[in-house]
């Protein structure tokens, strides 16, 4: 379970997020949804631990009941989607998958890259570089390798945004689909309101955002 | 019109093939190699070479990236982007000349140990020109890790690239992954094939340096570089085409280098992709001080050897280990009056060869499609890339063929060879990327097509012409082989006055010269500098007030 609670966030000149309650339980994706500049990128960079230096945040964010706010990024295990793909272009989608795999024996972490390319659809595509995938097969391996971290949270910073409408229906589905089986909290921010799953929560963010 | 872009390729490239072919020539008489390889300063003097110029370039590239991994997004890097300009702005004779009186027996730094030390006269150590090349290396590694980082922050500068490799730095770190770690497993591993090109010149310009290595480098024997020049130098012309042989060698090697570089980097992906996937998580460690101190320990270092060239330029008496001058005059400012016809002929050729330098850029970027620049490119890197012992050969060939050599002309001539690549380069990217929809409109309005460059295009543009005027203008202040080579010893400018006192005892007047080698181009960097300002202000660019 991912809780935020009585979350504060401003610039200098304005407040963006003031005081955001909410609570995301195992494998629900609750959206985020608000006009450009009402914060919802700065609400995932704070809950990832990269706020923009001039911001100011207050409040707490507990995952599976421990609060991991004063938690250096690397230590929170919050993953992140971004617009952009951002495989890593000078590794293959195979390195892809093993970068964020936890160290342990080769052969073994190369078994779980394969299986987990197999269950996307993507045998055989292991040792092509990125650049090389269409479109829908780059978003399919970033959210892989996302998965693959064994995040206990996902932040979506509208990762379907740059997909074709066909694609898109897909690719939201297979997203959906894993956050479900493997039971991860998500938070996603979107524009567009077909991006909502069905039965999902959504939060809308304006300037004096109240608890959902 | 459409072989209008013939007049300013062949206007640079005629000359400059020429100058090539004729150095190549000059090098390859089997006689000379024979006699070179047979004496015996140059096995030392090459290896003496290849460990400066190993050493310089590994140590630049070693502390460039530890730099930026560490200060990348820390308010310090901001400080240290925006004082690059001014560190490359300080051209590397005048920066020698002042680390020499910073490191020198005699020099600040020991003046500042001597007191913990109980020195009451200079130690006896060689630290400059000791017999090593490690103050030559130190001179080198200060210099070049400016033009590195000047040319990394240029690769994360444009707002696409940044904000993508933020988002990959996040995404890696929101896996477990501390910011050092990602810089070196995701970022780096993209960015370096990029500093290619600058690595190169770092490469070549510490195995071939001349100006740096007479003022810092050993002397017995001194680097292949010097030697050669040396041998250039000489009344015999058997000695002559040793030198010429000596360019050629160094070329060679300079290739050679970079060809196991290259084949070396390739070799290693495997290892290193390896080992950038194994999955093991460093801890992360808190952001510490030693970053932002190094960067200014470099800064100092800058700052001290400018601030020195002034003590030395006045102190009458400075006698070890006062800190201070004890009597100050302006004598050697006096001496450098009386030769005030070398600032003159430095500035004047400065300013020529450095419009001419624009003039052909521009021309070049007018008739040219953009395509070609990359067609270009060898001959345009030419000169930045091969050993100036080497392409001043050909270059005096020239003169004397064009019947200008010793003349102000034939100077004319070569420092415009060295000025219009720089001057390319410097204006491309913002010639390049000028909206084309201003012109539609200017043709739509009835305007001709000069009419639109002088009225619109180029008033537009004036600050980054300005910049390349004063880039230019830097890169023909700071020429000292080709004054030398092809203006025969009859013209000297400050650079080749610097150089020249800096082998004798009046360390006054050195400084005062190498302190207007340094004032010149900051002049020129000022005028441009406030150029482009008032433009700004003038046309209303955000952000300038």
């Amino acid at each position: 379970m991912l809780e935020l609670i009585d979350v504060c966030i401003a610039t200098p000149q304005r407040r963006l997020v003031h005081g955001l309650s909410a609570q995301v339980g195992a494998g629900e994706v609750l959206v985020v949804m608000g006009e450009s500049g009402s914060g919802k990128s700065s609400l995932l960079a704070w809950l990832c631990g990269t706020l923009a230096p001039g911001l100011t945040a207050s409040g707490h964010v507990l995952l599976e009941g421990r609060d991991i706010g004063l938690l250096p990024t690397v230590r929170r295990r919050v993953g992140i989607l971004f617009q952009d793909d951002l495989l890593f272009p000078h590794l293959s989608v195979r390195e892809n998958l093993l970068f964020a795999l936890p160290a342990g024996r080769a052969a073994q972490r190369i078994a779980r890259a394969e299986a987990a390319l197999a269950d996307a659809g993507l045998a055989d595509h292991g040792g092509r570089m990125p650049h090389t995938l269409s479109g829908g097969q780059r978003a399919r391996v970033s959210v892989l390798r996302a998965l693959l971290a064994q995040p206990r949270a996902l932040l979506l910073d509208e990762p379907f945004s740059r997909l074709d409408l066909p694609l898109r229906e897909r690719f939201r589905a297979f997203v959906f689909e894993r956050l479900r089986a493997q039971g991860i909290p998500a938070l996603l921010v979107t524009h567009d309101a077909h991006d909502v799953p069905p039965g999902a929560r959504v939060l809308q963010l304006d300037a004096d955002a109240t608890g959902a | 019109m459409r072989f209008a872009w013939l007049l300013p390729a062949g206007l640079f490239a005629l000359p400059l093939a020429a100058a090539l072919v004729w150095a190549l020539a000059g090098a390859l008489d089997p006689l000379a190699w024979r006699q070179l390889a047979a004496d015996p300063a140059l096995a030392p003097s090459l290896r003496l070479a290849l460990w400066v110029g190993s050493a310089s370039t590994l140590l630049s590239l070693g502390l460039t990236l530890w730099l930026v991994t560490h200060l990348h997004a820390r308010p310090a890097w901001a400080r240290l982007e925006r004082a690059l300009g001014g560190l490359l702005a300080i051209p590397h004779a005048a920066f020698a000349v002042g680390l020499a009186l910073l490191l020198m027996p005699s020099g600040l730094i020991a003046r500042l140990i001597a007191p913990l030390a109980g020195w009451t006269a200079p130690p006896d150590v060689a630290t400059v020109q000791d017999p090593f090349g490690l103050a030559l290396i130190a001179a080198l590694v200060l210099k070049e890790v400016p033009f590195l980082l000047w040319n990394v922050a240029a690769q994360l500068r444009p707002v696409a690239r940044n904000a993508q490799l933020r988002q990959q730095l996040q995404t890696a770190q929101a896996m477990g992954y501390p910011a050092a770690s990602v810089w070196w497993r995701v970022l780096w591993p993209q960015l370096l094939p990029r500093l290619a090109l600058p690595l190169l010149a770092v490469w070549a310009y510490g195995l071939t340096v001349v100006d740096m290595a007479l003022v810092l480098g050993p002397t017995r024997p001194p680097t292949l570089a010097v030697l050669s020049w040396q041998w250039l130098l000489d009344a015999d012309a058997a000695m002559n085409r040793q030198g010429a042989a000596a360019a050629l060698l160094l070329a060679g090697v300079t290739a050679a280098g970079a060809l196991a570089a290259a084949v070396a980097w390739r070799l290693l992906q495997p290892a290193l992709r390896a080992r950038e996937v194994r999955g093991d998580r460093p801890p992360a460690h808190a952001a510490g001080p030693g970053a932002p101190l190094l960067a200014l320990a470099g800064v100092s270092a800058y700052a001290s050897a400018i601030v020195l060239l002034l003590f030395v330029s006045i102190a009458s008496v400075w006698s070890f280990p006062a800190l201070w001058p004890q009597q100050v005059s302006l004598d050697a400012w006096g001496a450098v009056a009386t030769g005030l016809r070398s600032v003159w002929v430095t500035a004047g050729l400065a300013f020529a060869s450095a419009a001419t330098g624009v003039v052909l850029a521009i021309a070049w970027m007018e008739t040219t499609p953009e395509a070609w620049d990359r067609r270009a490119a060898p001959l345009v890197f030419a000169p930045m890339l091969l050993p100036g012992v080497l392409l001043v050969v050909g270059l005096y060939r020239l003169a004397l063929e064009l019947g200008i050599d010793g003349s102000l002309a034939g100077l004319w001539l070569a420092h415009s060879l060295f000025t219009t690549p720089y001057a390319l380069v410097a204006l491309a990217p913002a010639y390049r990327s000028f909206d084309a929809r201003y012109e539609h409109t200017a043709m739509a309005l009835g305007r001709s097509h000069l009419a639109f460059l002088r009225q619109v295009k180029w008033p537009m543009l004036l600050a980054p012409i300005a910049s390349a005027a004063a880039i230019g203008f830097a890169v023909s202040v700071t020429q000292y082989l080709s004054t030398q080579f092809v203006g025969a010893g009859r013209y000297a400018t400050v650079t080749t006055e610097a150089l020249t006192l800096a082998s004798g005892g009046q360390r006054g007047t050195m400084a005062a010269f190498a302190l207007l080698q340094a004032l010149l181009p900051a002049l020129a960097f000022a005028a441009a500098w406030w150029l482009g300002r008032a433009q700004a202000r003038r046309i209303g660019v955000p952000g300038v007030a």
